[in-house]
């Protein structure tokens, strides 16, 4: 049997998806799709949104993504996470003398981060994430995660069993 | 449909619960002629409800109800109310499990003869070998059709890609690897489908090729006239007369309002944190440490397997959703060798989770899991293969369900207090697998080999165990009270010791057995 086209997909696949996602996303505007509290307050959506891609570092996830999974836990908590973001601010300019975001170096925000990988603030925006990111199906292609699949008849018909040529 | 029984009716059977012992006991009595109220404290779903969806089904149909988990160990960490990941639902945990369906090995049921005494373990010696269960396993087999066995001469299912992978590693490193007895029907079987690999068996399988008691033993015994099914009632308590034998069930309905069933007899199958957790809660001033716990191992000898993940990353494609849950098993350590540095044999059992599921328990727990190492391995997530480990889990005291002092569920019965540890056994068994399972994966070009810590439980056992004295089990080999002639214990709580094997299969022989006792003593008026 035959692999279905999706069992080749490749990091090169996946990093050309990346570009086609990234140039659909340039076309309707950088925060064209962005949730509207993010429209209305950029500068907490931008700060955001390096914690968010510090998380779960995916390049070729779109910035709308990190946000929309957070709209429930701005809408809700939105004083929780300007106080988590000012803390984590606080940090970051008593050991670098910047502002969280403005850290250039991954590995000095991820040391960061570790400092507060135990506080509520950090669980309830790494839990968002979590679902909004893995748990979307939007994303799941990019992932080569196939999802629902009963609809299509399952995999008995669609290459189960097909041998990997790389063994 | 359900016939309907009067609460007043003491020549019933009382069965609490409906997954693989409760559902099978129903419609095993029902057959032959025996009535009984099955008092199922979740709904009853229905072949739509089933979806692909793993955080979907999870939210819908997992026992959530409260727990706590207390412990020295990651897990009481990680998941400090979820101490099992276990279905509320007429069905119970048969609409979940992964259909594997294995005979347990001959020493299993001898792990104390074979081992002498372990320190701080309290391992026993099952009242009942092999042999006594070998036709009862086969009549298992039978009627849950399960493929690869001599019972149904249904065909294994095909090597899908995720076993293929495995399967290569496993000839690599010179490792005994088959594919696995699985309850998933390969061709049309019992008026249920062939399996269509959807891959998603462990979220109930939406064209019920996978034997649950939700489509096959609860319908077949609802058709006899002899059952009835009543979903979303909680039992409370036991209740007994002054010579101390069972008389009825006191539960709340679906509508809030406290009933009272009354029983000939009572059988117990609410699985192995639920059942003890009943007996307890049935204290009285005849039984002050709970029902049928003369010898104090009522909630103790808690098991859950020795468990764990390892998931192979790869330069090319895998797939592995892309397969029944199980397809395959690495047998090569499933034996009693002392001389690996553990007692007890495990099985590496290929098992892939969905994207979902791989992001929550990579490295679980709300501080874990992130960055860029994480994010790294998610996005290799196509070309991961990887193992769910599934080992003897050896029967401590200490290992136990208690009742909490203070807390109370919505019910009023106070929340259950799951306390469980490594025995020294189980962490050298884990390290033992892990390091056997890089070595397979590397074999075949692995570049990064992520180790999983357990997570919550599916497998729960032990904790009413049987034994041939009194002094030392709660259940003789029939499942039957030491104490209390009338009242049984269907479950996996009934188990002596874990084995290697996953439970289900077990548990339904165990059933078949118990229901043809059961039948035998009421006809001779013994019940």
């Amino acid at each position: 049997m035959t692999a279905s086209p999706r069992v080749t997909l490749s990091r090169r696949r996946f990093l050309s998806l990346t570009g086609a996602l990234a140039a659909g996303g340039l076309a309707l505007g950088a925060t064209g799709l962005w949730p509207r509290w993010a429209l209305a307050e950029p500068a907490l959506a931008r700060r955001l949104l390096r914690l968010g891609r510090d998380i779960y570092p995916h390049e070729s996830i779109e910035d709308r993504y990190y946000l929309a999974s957070l709209s429930p836990l701005l809408e809700e908590q939105r004083d929780a996470v300007a106080t988590g973001l000012d803390d984590l601010d606080r940090r970051a300019r008593a050991a670098h003398g910047s502002d969280y975001a403005g850290i250039e170096d991954d590995a000095e925000r991820e040391v960061l981060l570790q400092e507060i990988q135990h506080t509520p603030f950090f669980a309830q925006v790494k839990g968002n994430l979590l679902m909004g990111i893995y748990n979307n199906p939007d994303l799941w292609p990019l992932f080569g995660y196939g999802g629902s699949s009963w609809e299509q008849g399952g995999y008995r018909h669609r290459g189960f069993d097909a041998t990997p040529d790389w063994l | 449909m359900s016939r309907q029984f009067d609460l007043n009716d003491d020549g019933l059977v009382v069965i609490i619960g409906s997954g693989a012992g409760g559902g099978t006991l129903a419609n095993e009595l029902a057959q032959k002629g025996i009535r009984s109220v099955v008092l199922e404290a979740g709904k009853r779903f229905t072949m739509e409800d089933i979806e692909n969806d793993e955080w979907g089904m999870f939210n819908k149909i997992s026992w959530l109800d409260q727990r706590n988990l207390v412990g020295p160990s990651r897990l009481a960490e990680d998941f400090p109310h979820l101490p099992a990941w276990i279905v509320k639902g007429v069905g119970g945990s048969t609409i979940h499990w992964a259909g594997v369906a294995m005979r347990f090995q001959e020493h299993e049921f001898k792990m104390k003869t074979l081992n002498g005494a372990i320190p701080g373990a309290n391992v026993e010696d099952w009242p009942l070998s092999l042999q006594d269960l070998e036709p009862y396993y086969a009549l298992a087999e039978r009627k849950m059709g399960v493929c690869g066995t001599e019972a149904t001469g249904m065909p294994f299912h095909g090597k899908s890609t995720h076993y293929q992978v495995i399967e290569a590693g496993a000839n690599r490193i010179g490792a005994r690897c088959e594919q696995a007895h699985l309850a998933i029907n390969t061709r049309p079987f019992d008026g249920r489908a062939p399996c269509q690999v959807t891959g998603f068996c462990m979220q109930g399988c939406r064209f019920g090729a996978k034997w649950s008691t939700m489509y096959t033993e609860i319908p077949k015994a609802e058709a006899t006239g002899n059952v009835e099914v009543r979903p979303n009632c909680m039992a409370l308590r036991i209740e007994h007369d002054r010579d101390g034998k069972a008389t009825g069930v006191l539960y709340v309905d679906a509508d809030g309002v406290e009933q009272f069933q009354k029983a000939r007899l009572v059988a117990v199958a609410a699985n192995s944190i639920e059942s003890p957790r009943l007996l307890l809660n049935s204290a009285s001033s005849l039984f002050p440490d709970g029902l049928a716990n003369s010898s104090g191992q009522v909630g103790k000898n808690y098991m859950t397997h020795v468990t764990g993940g390892s998931y192979a990353e790869f330069d090319h494609p895998v797939h592995m959703e892309r397969s029944t849950v199980v397809p395959g098993i690495v047998k090569e350590w499933d034996d009693n060798d002392p001389s690996r540095g553990h007692v007890g044999g495990y099985e590496l059992e290929a098992l892939h989770l969905g994207l979902p599921f791989m992001a929550a328990f990579l490295d679980p727990g709300a501080a874990n899991g992130w960055g860029r190492q994480f994010a790294r391995s998610m996005e290799n997530y196509s070309r991961m293969a990887g193992f769910w480990i599934c080992g003897e889990d050896l029967a401590l005291e200490t290992n136990r369900i208690t009742l909490h002092p203070t807390e109370r569920d919505p019910y009023g019965l106070p929340v259950p207090v799951v306390h469980k540890a490594d025995h020294d056994n189980d962490t050298r068994m884990r390290n033992h697998a892990y390091r056997m399972s890089k070595e397979l994966f590397t074999a075949i070009g692995a570049h990064h080999v992520n180790d999983l810590p357990p997570y919550p439980a599916s497998h729960n056992m032990g904790t009413n165990r049987m034994h041939a004295n009194a002094r030392d089990g709660v259940v003789n080999q029939w499942g039957q009270s030491h104490d209390i002639d009338n009242l049984f214990i269907s479950d996996g709580s009934q188990f002596t010791s874990s084995g290697t094997e996953n439970p289900t299969l077990t548990i339904v022989a165990l059933t078949i057995r118990q229901a043809e006792y059961i039948a035998e003593r009421m006809t001779r008026g013994e019940l």
